[in-house]
């Protein structure tokens, strides 16, 4: 580690303590500057895209020339009759999928974690992340397989043990489970990589302390496990809230019919078709902003939640 | 690992194995199907809904593929993107990701910020196109890969790993002589492989499925990644073009969909079990002593 | 963590050297990745120059070559629908027969769109660039109005063929009153019917000829189970109101094509008899078992399945599509022989069929890179040739004797389809001409020449829309979303969760969020244009 001593002005009560941590700290400066380049140029240079949801943006006009509209797009989302069910759905929609699916990594990684045995738990893992590869046109695709009233096996089950039919995929009932279970399955196996990659850095001894007092197994889990991953959970959880409110809207698209719109439809399949197909730029970007605003409040809330119980948040 | 004996543990372990063969199963069962299905027959594959062992094996589908020149090229291209830009990638990730956890760095909270920022809001297609033409990437390999170089979310998890390293390691390497970047490089890479491992896959995975950068930046078909291609030969299929295709061209069959989903996928899902071994249990044990 | 240095180290640290050397290197190469000295830039923003043209003055039409012997050279953006980029061959004898030298830039269909846009908004789009189909006028419109794009409709009178364009889908491609566009001709009305033959024969049943005989054939197909084990499924449909049965059925309703006059006024076809009609035909066929159950949510491969296991017996949609039909079916049912049909009467004993606007995507000329009249005309005057013969049976077919063969003076294209696929079929993705000056092709199936025949007859009876080349402000801002209150009550009221005072509301609630005003705006229009 350099001497500061060397390079500090010869007179210590001029330089300010700040001064002086900078220039200690000029090589850790150094190794984030490529990445705070990357982030000035490609996120932060673009975003004055955002500005175009004040104006009624023409893009050849550009944004100096096309006219600016103030509030008026955000006046036409709030107005729109249907905002308070896109509201209302895509945060149902936001709390169905953290509060369903952030169990699922975890236990599954825990899972993992207790066998023993190499070959079985390197198979498994394998074979648990695949789904995420899958589009979501093939997983809606075949969830339609199994579920189809014309001959689905799900249905064809249910009358070969003498129940009735379910109408899966026309009942809007029926629509929301459906979403979360294939989100869950498609990204609870993706999910548990980097859960084991905290697992694997807690000390075994720990373990063999725990079972030299007498802990079972799931006490075991409970007491040193778990907390060894808790800021892991509590990293991803908010940062998960940052990007489900995102959502993925292929998903969302290809679930939406005419039978569950009421319940599925969300700001971002609503500003597809009332902005993206038409070609309403300042519109849609207007929702986006909304949207990612909403996103951003639930972030700052949990990160604020999440320090004020001892934990480090995201920032 | 020394195994407990007694009768909870055996039972634990019974309902675990138990629990995560049904999990396996639900999970690779569809999967399972669709690599099977890119080897059946497109009759069979119409016939029935689930194939598990296809009656008549046959690689028509896979021949459709391969008889492309474009495919080897593209896999090439492909190959590529991943390798150089998972190692730029993870070079200037790990080191920003290492720089913020200095708690005494001035402005790091705010940077934090910043960088949770861009997860939440972005400037649109167009704006970013623009940035990429003005930098002189477009129709470049390059503008598959800086453009998305560093992902906040995998900076944001490798920052947190980085942290919680336990502090004793670093202020001995301090003590040591060893400057920042000895540390980081002597130090904390080799006792991180793990989140190392994950956010590499993470990465590859990023630049394997890499697709709208190519479509929006490259022009040149020659530079196309294979993604692009086998979307072409799925979307073709799937009738998403509302205007209706003349009536000469055939529609791929199912199973040449099937085969796009395997040659798409499997080399990338072939990384994890590589990858596997660097989730080595215990490395830090031993390091930090007293 | 870091505790304050009380000992000088002797050298820099080997590891600061070499950490720092790294930081600077990764900087410098994203710099220099960004500066690669040469024109990286779209070469289409910077091809096409105009040619000199020698003494004729530049009024003159261009499409006499005379003038100017250089090839003319631009890039064309275009969709691709094959995996991959075709080979040159054609593109080589185009550039011959037209005396070009065109850059095709192809755009993968899946992003089209996206690709137009990213383009139109930086100013790089190419001297000619296709609009991939009907429904993506609505992201250029803005662009066309605020006069991004040429003019073209003055000019055309001055080719050849260009003036004999079809003057209906002139006006239908028109913006604003204005011709912008070239457009890749379709057939006016190409749905109809495909039916099991086989099993209309086993049943006595000849072709359908009503609404009525429709659903007789659905009732006795179903009944007599020829597919076996319960698994019959009469109709086969999908969820699309408009390219699956609904629509087509619609005209045989007598509802109008998206909208009809009714009492001197346009209105929107949903609120006419023969649309309620057309739903409670549809919702009877569901309650009683005549349709697959999931059709609102059935996909067009899922439908086009349940016919190729030779489960279904009717399938309303595109004609031409019989081809695969046949083919793939014959390949599970071997017995399976299908029909087609589209002379179904409507309420006053006609038969009548909805029209598509008559082409399938447009070519504009932008601006941005055409720089002047001159480079338009000469421009023109190399697409005017896309309607000769030559070069149109070029494009559409391929290259005698490598991609098809004559017989009878009929095209019969070649049997391998993956050459096709590699060398000429993405080309019709560049052809303008679909069937003026274009050879006939034979067809080695019967039912597929005749489902041909039968479309071409159709153009006699097609419904035009009214609408096609009107403006409605609030249809465009808002009408989609409004669609949607119509696509979800229609199906809702079909699968019977809706009746017929829920499907008013309905209407009554598009009508309140904005469809009054479309009603109005489009009305005006429509006298403004009589």
């Amino acid at each position: 580690m350099e001497l500061s001593a060397s390079t500090v002005a010869p007179n210590p009560k001029r330089t300010s303590r700040w001064k002086k941590r900078v220039l200690r700290n000029r090589y850790i400066y150094l190794m984030i500057l490529p990445g705070l380049l990357y982030f000035a140029l490609f996120k932060y240079l673009p975003m004055w895209g955002l500005l175009i949801s004040f104006q009624e943006y023409v893009p050849t006009k550009g944004v100096m020339n096309s006219p600016w509209v103030g509030f008026r797009q955000f006046h036409r989302l709030f107005s729109d009759p249907d905002f308070w069910n896109l509201f209302r759905n895509t945060l149902a929609l936001f709390f169905l999928n953290i509060v369903f699916y952030t169990p699922m990594p975890i236990v599954l990684a825990l899972m993992l974690n207790e066998v023993g045995r190499t070959a079985f738990k390197r198979i498994v893992q394998t074979i648990v992340y695949i789904p995420h590869f899958l589009s979501w046109v093939i997983v809606v695709s075949i969830t339609f397989v199994m579920l189809t009233l014309d001959g689905g096996i799900v249905n064809d089950m249910l009358q070969y043990f003498g129940f009735h039919e379910i109408n899966f995929l026309l009942d809007s009932a029926y629509a929301r489970p459906i979403y979360v279970i294939q989100a869950i399955w498609r990204e609870a196996g993706w999910g548990t990589i980097v859960y084991l990659a905290a697992i694997s850095a807690i000390d075994p001894g720990l373990y063999e302390a725990a079972r030299m007092d007498g802990a079972g197994r799931l006490r075991q889990i409970w007491h040193i496990t778990l907390p060894a991953i808790r800021s892991v959970v509590i990293v991803l959880l908010i940062l998960r809230i940052g990007s489900v409110i995102d959502h993925s809207f292929e998903h969302v698209y290809l679930v939406i019919n005419s039978m569950n719109r009421q319940v599925m439809d969300i700001f971002d399949t609503y500003v597809y078709t009332a902005g993206v197909q038409q070609g309403q730029y300042s519109y849609t970007t207007a929702v986006g902003f909304f949207k990612s605003f909403i996103g951003l409040l639930l972030v700052m809330l949990s990160n604020w939640l999440a320090r004020k119980f001892g934990e480090e948040g995201v920032y | 690992m020394v195994q407990d004996k007694t009768l909870g543990s055996r039972l634990f372990d019974i309902i675990n194995y138990t629990l995560l063969t049904i999990v396996s199963l639900i999970v690779f069962l569809p999967f399972l199907h669709v690599v099977m299905g890119s080897f059946a027959t497109a009759e069979e594959i119409a016939r029935k809904p689930f194939i598990l062992i296809p009656e008549h094996f046959s690689l028509n589908a896979y021949r459709y593929i391969l008889s492309t020149n474009a495919i080897f090229r593209a896999l090439g291209v492909s190959v590529g993107i991943t390798v150089v830009g998972t190692f730029i990638s993870m070079f200037v990730t790990s080191m920003m990701a290492y720089g913020l956890t200095r708690r005494d760095l001035d402005g790091r909270k705010t940077i934090n910020f910043l960088v949770v920022f861009t997860m939440l809001f972005s400037g649109g297609l167009i704006p970013s196109f623009l940035v990429v033409m003005n930098l002189g990437m477009i129709d470049t390999y390059w503008s598959m890969i800086i453009p998305t170089a560093v992902s906040a979310f995998n900076l944001v998890i490798m920052r947190s790993f980085f942290a919680n390293l336990p502090e004793g390691i670093e202020e001995s390497a301090r003590i040591d002589g060893c400057s920042d970047f000895g540390t980081f490089f002597k130090i904390v890479l080799p006792l991180s492989t793990a989140v190392l491992a994950t956010i590499s896959l993470f990465y590859a995975v990023q630049y394997w499925n890499s697709y709208q950068n190519a479509i929006l930046y490259v022009n040149d078909a020659n530079k196309w990644p294979l993604q692009v291609l086998l979307r072409q030969v799925v979307l073709v299929a799937s009738g998403f073009s509302a205007d209706t295709t003349h009536d000469f061209v055939q529609p791929p069959e199912q199973t040449v969909k099937m085969a796009v989903i395997v040659v798409a996928t499997v080399p990338i899902l072939l990384v994890y079990p590589f990858l596997q071994k660097y989730f080595a249990k215990g490395a830090l044990v031993g390091s930090v002593k007293g | 963590m870091n505790k304050a240095l009380n000992k000088p180290s002797r050298t820099v640290s080997h590891w600061t050297k070499w950490g720092s050397a790294m930081s600077a290197a990764a900087v410098l190469a994203s710099l220099l990745a960004g500066c690669s000295g040469k024109d990286n830039e779209s070469e289409s923003a910077n091809a096409g120059a105009a040619q000199p043209t020698g003494s004729a003055p530049a009024s003159a039409p261009a499409s006499a070559a005379a003038t100017d012997n250089k090839p003319l050279k631009f890039t064309i953006m275009a969709d691709l629908h094959t995996p991959e980029v075709p080979t040159e061959d054609i593109l080589k004898l185009l550039e011959e027969k037209t005396n070009t030298d065109i850059t095709i830039q192809w755009v993968p269909d899946g992003s089209y769109d996206e690709k137009f846009q990213a383009s139109l908004a930086t100013g790089t789009l190419p001297e000619a660039a296709f609009i991939k189909n009907q429904a993506s006028i609505a992201l250029v419109r803005s662009a066309i109005e605020s006069g991004q794009f040429w003019e073209i409709g003055p000019y055309l009178k001055d080719y050849p063929n260009l003036s004999k364009l079809n003057p209906d889908v002139l006006n239908n491609t028109k913006i604003d009153g204005k011709i912008y566009t070239l457009y890749q001709e379709r057939d006016l009305a190409r749905s109809g019917i495909i039916y099991r033959k086989d099993w209309a024969d086993k049943l006595g049943l000849e072709a359908p000829k009503t609404t009525d005989d429709i659903y007789q054939m659905l009732k006795a197909f179903k009944e007599a189970d020829l597919a076996g084990n319960g698994n019959t499924i009469g109709l086969a449909d999908r969820n699309d109101l408009i390219y699956g049965s609904f629509k087509t059925l619609s005209s045989w309703f007598g509802a109008p094509n998206g909208w009809g006059e009714v009492d001197g006024q346009l209105v929107p076809d949903f609120m006419t008899q023969g649309y309620m009609d057309t739903m409670k035909f549809i919702r009877k066929l569901y309650t009683e078992d005549l349709i697959n159950k999931d059709f609102p949510v059935t996909s067009k491969t899922d439908q086009q399945n349940l016919m190729y296991t030779g489960r279904a017996g009717m399938y309303i949609g595109n004609l031409p599509d019989v081809k695969t039909m046949q083919e793939k079916t014959s390949k599970n049912v071997p017995e399976a022989q299908y029909d087609v049909t589209n002379t179904i009467a409507g309420p006053d004993g006609n038969p009548r069929l909805w029209a598509v606007p008559g082409y399938g995507s447009l070519l504009l000329f932008p601006k941005s890179s055409v720089k002047d009249e001159d480079q338009l005309k000469k421009l023109l005057g190399v697409f005017d040739k896309f309607f000769d013969p030559d070069v149109a049976n070029l494009l559409k077919y391929g290259i005698e004797g490598k991609h098809y063969t004559m017989q009878d003076g009929k095209v019969v294209p070649i049997a391998d389809v993956k050459v096709l696929e590699k060398e000429a079929t993405a080309y019709l993705g560049l052809a303008l001409a679909d069937y003026t000056n274009i050879t006939p092709s034979l067809y080695t199936l019967p039912v597929m020449e005749k489902a041909n025949n039968l479309v071409k007859a159709a153009a006699d009876f097609a419904v035009p829309d009214p609408t096609a080349a009107l403006t409605s402000k609030t249809q465009i801002e808002k009408g989609a979303r409004l669609q949607d209150m119509i696509t979800d009550a229609t199906y809702q009221f079909m699968v019977g969760k809706l009746n017929e005072s829920g499907f008013q509301a309905a209407v009554k609630k598009w009508q309140d969020q904005g469809g009054a005003d479309i009603i109005r705006e489009f009305n005006e229009a429509y006298q403004n244009g009589q």
